[in-house]
């Protein structure tokens, strides 16, 4: 009786176990299923358990019915034409027509033609509505961007303040990053330079004149900074502030402190120290810690050298190894500044005889003068200390037999053995 | 003269009569002490300006308000130093014009074998200890190191607070060199003053001669005995047993 029971409860047990097992697969099932619908909403009709919604199970093909004809317009509120021809090649040969990702993966809202209505006010304002999509798989890079100072113009009423489609483009988005390293291509920094050139012309024809510009657009050298290795990628920050200035020293010692890098061409990664050594970088270094946001006249690496326009230390023109260039930058700060005065700045040397004889020297004579002269006083100072004490122990011995008899005053102890002796009886007279 | 009440309580029940020696001029005392205010001064306000990278050292001069604040001050007490450091080497140009400057504080043959003999006596070599005249060798130490020292920090400190004046007749080497040596000679005469003067005048024996402007008997025998004799025309050393009591 008690053993069908038990069996009962077994099998029950044993169905539930498999019941729970079941409902799990399928479950995996439509979730994978939904998932590789997101990856080629193309391949498959749409399964029947996930119900998604028809307007994201349209094929590229279908899109590209119309969208794949050129000169087919839209007329905006203002008038405006927005063009909707989307050539097939350029989502195709992006980043996201190469990983498989549909139109209607971003166009999500849009459906089968009749399309509900789209307005907007002007063609910058199309773009505005439709760059919200990037958010659905990007927002992270959206949200660095909200800290940008291109987010900090639009706020101020800058409508061209730059979206991430205008720097990317809405179809042709390229790849930038190895899919398997995450490191850069190679043509990653080139491209960014002439990406910030659609509106920041003017520097980027200044960069391209200059050792890192040259260099990279040049050469294809991949040491040198592009534009975003130091305004940063998606949250760039406004250069002008004082904040900026006084982390700017940090910006550039990211390379020049690296000796992988400036062993390659023969530049020293002292930079950094030598400068916070001197006069103008302690203060830079100091403020930077203490109050960021202080407004400082002290020079930080670029007022010297230069922000986009860098050149060689030993350009005829520019660079700083030429001795009238360099007075003419001191003479920027310090307008009365003479021919010998660049030389008070140890041009990022350490102090060695050949460079500055009067720093090396002096080192070397406080590094001689403090251990032996003041070294000696204090062993004097010490053996003072000691024979006096001494003597003075050794009297307080002498006396003690006499002051038991006498009790007197002599209290006092009378320093030295024999000679200049003061005894303190009263001084006479 | 008079004798101070804090004299006469050392010598207790004793009717003392102790005789003061006149060591510092009144002007003298007051070169001292204005030394002393300029120069603690000038080292409180340097000291973290020498130190920039030290935590405690940032806390001060977090700003560029405080940086400027604490920097004018500065200069308010280098100058300050300076007019004593002017006045010291114009009143002794003046007495040496006038064949009346002391010679007593200037160096000879004799201090160096006073130094000798006193480092035997503390070597226990000898049991003579040297006699001193006005000045012993351990105080003419203290004059002249601190003499060149506050030069060197004088004549450095203009030079780094006027740069581009230096530099118009000097090379520009002299800036960073004079950097270097303000902020190194300013530690070194810190650590001389600390281990060597405060010593000598408070823990050797405390020394107030350079405020009071006079010098007891007791000490003028023990530490300026031949000064002592040449004063009194009496012997140093027989006074302690010969007084009269």
């Amino acid at each position: 009786m008690a053993s069908t029971r038990h069996r009962c409860y077994f099998f029950l047990g044993i169905a539930c176990v498999i019941l729970f097992l079941a409902l799990l697969s399928v479950t995996a099932t439509v979730q994978a299923s939904s998932a590789r619908q997101d990856a080629t909403p193309t391949a498959t009709p749409s399964q029947p358990e996930g119900e998604p919604d028809p307007r994201l199970s349209l094929s590229d093909e279908y899109c590209l019915g119309c969208h794949g004809q050129p000169g087919q317009t839209y007329e905006l509120q203002n008038g405006e034409l927005l063009d909707l021809y989307v050539p097939a090649e350029d989502h195709n040969n992006s980043v996201h027509g190469e990983m498989g990702y549909a139109c209607v993966q971003c166009h999500r809202t849009v459906g089968e033609y009749p399309h509900e209505a789209f307005t907007a006010v002007d063609l910058r304002d199309a773009s505005l509505r439709l760059y919200q999509a990037c958010r659905f798989c990007h927002q992270t890079q959206y949200d660095q961007a909200q800290d940008s100072v291109h987010s900090t113009a639009f706020a101020n009423g800058i409508r061209e303040a730059a979206i991430c489609t205008d720097c990317h483009s809405a179809h042709a988005v390229r790849r930038l990053n190895d899919p398997n390293t995450k490191e850069r291509l190679p043509d990653t920094g080139i491209w960014a330079a002439q990406t910030c050139a659609k509106c920041h012309s003017a520097i980027y024809e200044v960069y391209r004149e200059s050792v890192h510009g040259s260099a990279l657009i040049g050469e294809g050298n991949q040491d040198v900074p592009t534009c975003i290795d130091c305004h940063g990628v998606h949250n760039i920050e406004d250069p002008t502030t004082a904040q900026f200035r006084l982390s700017s020293p940090q910006l550039c010692a990211k390379c020049h402190t690296d000796p992988r890098v400036m062993t390659k061409y023969g530049l020293s990664t002292e930079v950094l120290n030598t400068y916070v050594a001197d006069f103008h970088g302690t203060t830079v270094v100091l403020f930077e810690k203490e109050t960021p946001d202080a407004e400082t006249n002290k020079p930080v690496c670029y007022d010297c050298h230069g922000i986009h326009n860098i050149k060689h230390v030993d350009d005829p023109e520019k660079g700083l190894q030429v001795r009238e260039n360099i007075l003419a930058r001191c003479q920027v700060c310090h307008p009365d500044a003479t021919a010998n005065f660049p030389d008070a700045w140890l041009s990022h040397y350490i102090p060695s005889p050949e460079k500055t004889p009067a720093v090396y020297y002096i080192n070397l004579f406080y590094q001689f003068l403090i251990p032996t002269v003041l070294g000696g006083f204090a062993i004097l100072v010490g053996l003072d200390f000691g024979r006096s004490t001494l003597n003075r122990f050794r009297e307080r011995r002498q006396k003690r037999p006499a002051s038991e008899t006498h009790e007197t005053a002599e209290q006092q102890p009378a320093p030295a053995e024999d000679n200049s002796t003061p005894n303190n009886e009263a001084g006479n007279e | 003269m008079s004798i101070p009440e804090s004299l006469k309580s050392v010598e207790n029940d004793q009717a003392a009569v102790l005789r003061v020696f006149h060591r510092f001029s009144l002007g003298q005392r007051w070169e001292h002490t204005i030394i002393i205010i300029s120069t603690l001064a000038l080292f409180l306000t340097g000291l973290p300006q020498k130190y920039r990278t030290a935590t405690w050292s940032q806390h001060l001069l977090s700003t560029p308000e405080r940086l400027n604040f604490i920097q004018q001050v500065h200069h308010i007490f280098a100058v300050l130093l300076t007019l004593e450091v002017a006045y010291h080497l114009f009143k002794g140009l003046y007495l040496l014009s006038r064949r009346r400057l002391s010679s007593a504080i200037f160096p000879d043959w004799q201090d160096i074998s006073d130094a000798w003999q006193m480092l035997r006596y503390l070597l226990f070599l000898t049991k003579e200890k040297p006699r001193f005249r006005k000045y012993n060798f351990e105080q003419k130490i203290t004059y002249w190191f601190l003499f060149f020292g506050i030069g060197i920090m004088v004549i450095s400190g203009f030079i780094i607070w006027f740069p581009i004046a230096v530099t118009s007749f000097l090379p520009g080497g002299i800036i960073p060199a004079a950097k270097l040596a303000h902020s190194t000679e300013a530690i070194v005469a810190a650590i001389f003053v600390l281990i060597w003067h405060i010593y000598h005048v408070h823990l050797e024996r405390l020394n107030l001669s350079i405020f009071t402007g006079w010098l007891n008997e007791r000490d003028m025998r023990e530490y300026h005995a031949l000064e002592y004799e040449r004063l009194t025309g009496e012997n140093a050393e027989s006074q302690s047993t010969g007084g009269s009591q």
